[in-house]
């Protein structure tokens, strides 16, 4: 097991796999503005110390005080370290004489031996590349300089300004041991920036596009949600967890659904697939089962009206609501937030209104089912019961669910729609799959009323 | 700890931290801190961060302190003996006359760069360095020097550095340190090397050692018996 150094950025970490390969050279590339100076400072401040000084190079195309200057709206920037010598920031810039990357070689050898860093960044290596055209020469520098930081017991920590793709061509790529790429895609209008282990010599990392965001306290990272399935057996639950229904749970035939599982409640505008959620989770905080409400549709103030109009509270601390609209939303980013409130809360139910707000989002189906998967995964594993609502375009009959490929992941599936009997419009309920469970799958009449969900008679279907 | 400082070659400011020096010298830092306020001996400077910064000088006299307390005394009495010795004007050195800060040692290395940073790091702190890149030169520097410790870098000319653990280990009384990059303690312990360190070198790891090993005199103190582990 090759020793790490962390970032301090628990969900970056978990991505590394425990972070920079240490006493390697690890290279962060990516296009400009990507956060690459930031990123390389919160490693920098967070493995600071006395006995191991961080050393920060800034080189000819970052002028140091610009690092500096905007490092310290940071609110990892320590200025105490800086002072004590803990990080310890010099500008190769004005050492490059006659023969210049021989000066940046007897400058390091002088600082290897001075500091003694524990880890060196340089920001950025691209200039190294402009000092010289010859390729023999910079080869001779890189092998020169490999050998310097391998001698040493130091972590190295390298910048450069490459798209994914230069990076691959760039002559640090072969002598990396470790490289962690920053990009920002652009997706339809708008951006996301993602990052994505290139190479990680002699140990794992967690493949593939990670979603991260810039703030005042530098960086955070959504590791995707990519359970494979296959990481062995979990105890499934032998418990029910009523829908609040009475009725319904009665035609569930065992008291409700099975705790855990994932129902899919389908139906159009202005059926009650809402209620259907609401009755779900108030039941849930009336027996102990704490919940989430987690809502693209309504913000708090309309739900708290659609909620006082049954009787409930949106002040019920048994249900917390998480309410944003799906501008600019990033579901990587989102289901961190789900999942931390459902760890805070210790939610037992979770109602998502709705799936295709999740799925317009998510612009890649393929990755949306991916992520679809994990996240039904990860709660089922939990024993925490997944309400997702999909809306219709049909008011009637029904053509098919369009739901984005999920179905086959929900244990159950219900579905609301409208009949006509005779000359009225009537609501009616079906329960399309439930697994594990018998169940009749028979029209329900049913009406929403002062306190909810009625459910009636079963009616047959005339068209 | 300043750069300017240090690289103006005032490596005998004030540079090592409590953390440092508590492995150093072997002596918890809550007792260090707890010495420095009831007998305000061996007072550290301060950072500007409230960090303290013990130089050499006060290692060696904590370095004293220890070496009394081993001998029976306590810390009372040993603290006593350092300011007797304080006052005399004689600065408290390694006591070990087989040692002494003078002591040789004989670095076998295979890659110069890691050669020049070991010898730099145990010149600043008052040995003498003989290099060897090869096996050969290192047991021609070996028969003709006697060092005191030798630093084998178990893959030096191949894997010549196994050998050469096993000859300067029964050869004596040079004490063996093994280092390489690859984790071989167990081997370069059996053939009689008093330590092993991983490589890269670092520099305080590698002081500590070399001091602890040329000044305990190896068997004398069943506790460092133990293979020092990087």
């Amino acid at each position: 097991m090759i020793e790490r150094l962390p970032s301090g950025i628990a969900r970056l970490d978990h991505v590394l796999n425990g972070g920079l390969l240490k006493h390697g050279i690890n290279l962060i590339v990516g296009v400009p503005g990507s956060g690459k100076t930031i990123l390389s400072q919160q490693f920098a401040f967070h493995n600071a110390s006395a006995e191991n000084p961080v050393l920060y190079l800034s080189t000819m195309s970052e002028p140091l005080d610009k690092i500096l200057r905007y490092g310290e709206a940071s609110t990892f920037f320590d200025r105490s370290a800086v002072h004590d010598g803990r990080v310890v920031y010099e500008d190769l810039g004005h050492v490059i004489g006659e023969q210049p990357l021989d000066d940046v070689l007897s400058t390091l050898d002088g600082y290897l031996k001075q500091v003694q860093p524990g880890l060196i960044v340089i920001d950025s290596f691209r200039a190294f590349h402009q000092v010289t055209h010859d390729t023999a020469e910079f080869r001779r520098f890189l092998y020169g300089l490999t050998r310097r930081l391998t001698a040493s017991a130091t972590t190295s920590l390298w910048n450069a300004p490459y798209t994914r793709e230069q990076a691959l061509d760039a002559a640090e790529f072969a002598v990396a041991d470790g490289i962690l790429a920053l990009d920002i895609k652009r997706v339809a209008e708008r951006e996301l920036r993602v990052l994505q282990v290139l190479k990680m010599r002699g140990g794992s990392f967690r493949a593939g596009e990670h979603a991260y965001r810039i703030t005042e306290a530098g960086f955070d990272v959504f590791p995707r949600l990519a359970d494979t399935g296959v990481d062995g057996h979990y105890e499934m639950s032998s418990t029910h967890t009523a829908t609040g229904i009475a009725a319904l749970d009665a035609l569930l035939g065992e008291g409700g659904y099975w705790a855990g599982a994932t129902t899919l409640i389908a139906g159009p505008s202005g059926i009650g697939k809402t209620l259907m959620g609401l009755h779900f989770l108030h039941h849930g905080a009336e027996t102990g089962e704490p919940g989430i409400m987690a809502s693209f549709q309504e913000n708090e103030s309309q739900l708290a009206r659609v909620v006082a109009g049954f009787g409930w509270s949106i002040d019920d601390p048994s249900v917390r609501i998480l309410s944003r609209s799906i501008v600019d939303l990033n579901i990587d980013e989102w289901v961190y937030q789900l999942l931390d409130l459902a760890d805070e809360s210790r939610a037992k139910r979770i109602v998502v209104d709705s799936l295709g707000d999740l799925a317009l989002a998510a612009a890649d189906p393929v990755r949306f089912r991916e992520w679809m998967f994990s996240l039904t995964r990860r709660c089922s594993r939990a024993g925490v019961s997944l309400m997702l609502i999909v809306e219709v375009p049909d008011l009637f009959g029904l053509n098919r669910i369009s739901e984005h490929g999920i179905s086959h992941l929900a244990d159950n599936v219900v579905l609301l729609q409208y009949v006509q009997e005779g000359s009225e419009l009537a609501r009616a309920l079906t329960i399309l799959k439930t697994r594990a469970m018998r169940h009749r799958p028979v029209v329900h009449r049913y009406e929403i009323t002062g306190h909810g969900f009625a459910l009636g008679d079963a009616i047959s279907l005339t068209r | 700890m300043n750069l300017e400082n240090i690289l103006t070659g005032e490596t005998d400011g004030a540079v090592y931290s409590i953390g440092a020096v508590a492995r150093m010298v072997d002596i918890p830092a809550s007792t260090l801190r707890a010495w420095e306020e009831r007998y305000a001996l061996i007072s550290p400077a301060r950072s500007e961060g409230s960090q303290r910064l013990y130089s050499r000088a006060q290692v060696e006299q904590l370095r004293f302190v220890k070496a009394q307390i081993d001998a029976g005394a306590s810390a009372a009495d040993a603290h006593r003996l350092l300011a007797q010795e304080v006052h005399a004007g004689r600065p408290p050195v390694a006591t070990d006359p087989a040692g002494g800060p003078r002591a040789l040692v004989l670095i076998a290395e295979r890659d110069p760069y890691a050669a020049e940073l070991a010898e730099h790091f145990l010149r600043t702190e008052g040995y003498d360095v003989a290099v060897a890149l090869d096996a050969t030169h290192a047991r021609q520097l070996f028969h003709q020097r006697a060092p005191n410790l030798v630093l084998v870098d178990l893959l030096v000319s191949g894997n010549a550095g196994f050998r050469l653990v096993d000859e300067f280990a029964s050869a004596g009384p040079a004490q063996v340190l093994a280092v390489s990059a690859v984790d071989s303690g167990e081997e370069a312990i059996r053939l009689g090397a008093a330590a092993f360190l991983r490589k890269p070198l670092e520099a305080l790891r590698l002081v500590a050692t070399v001091r602890d090993l040329i000044n305990a005199g190896g068997p004398v103190r069943t506790s460092r018996r133990q293979p020092a582990r990087a």
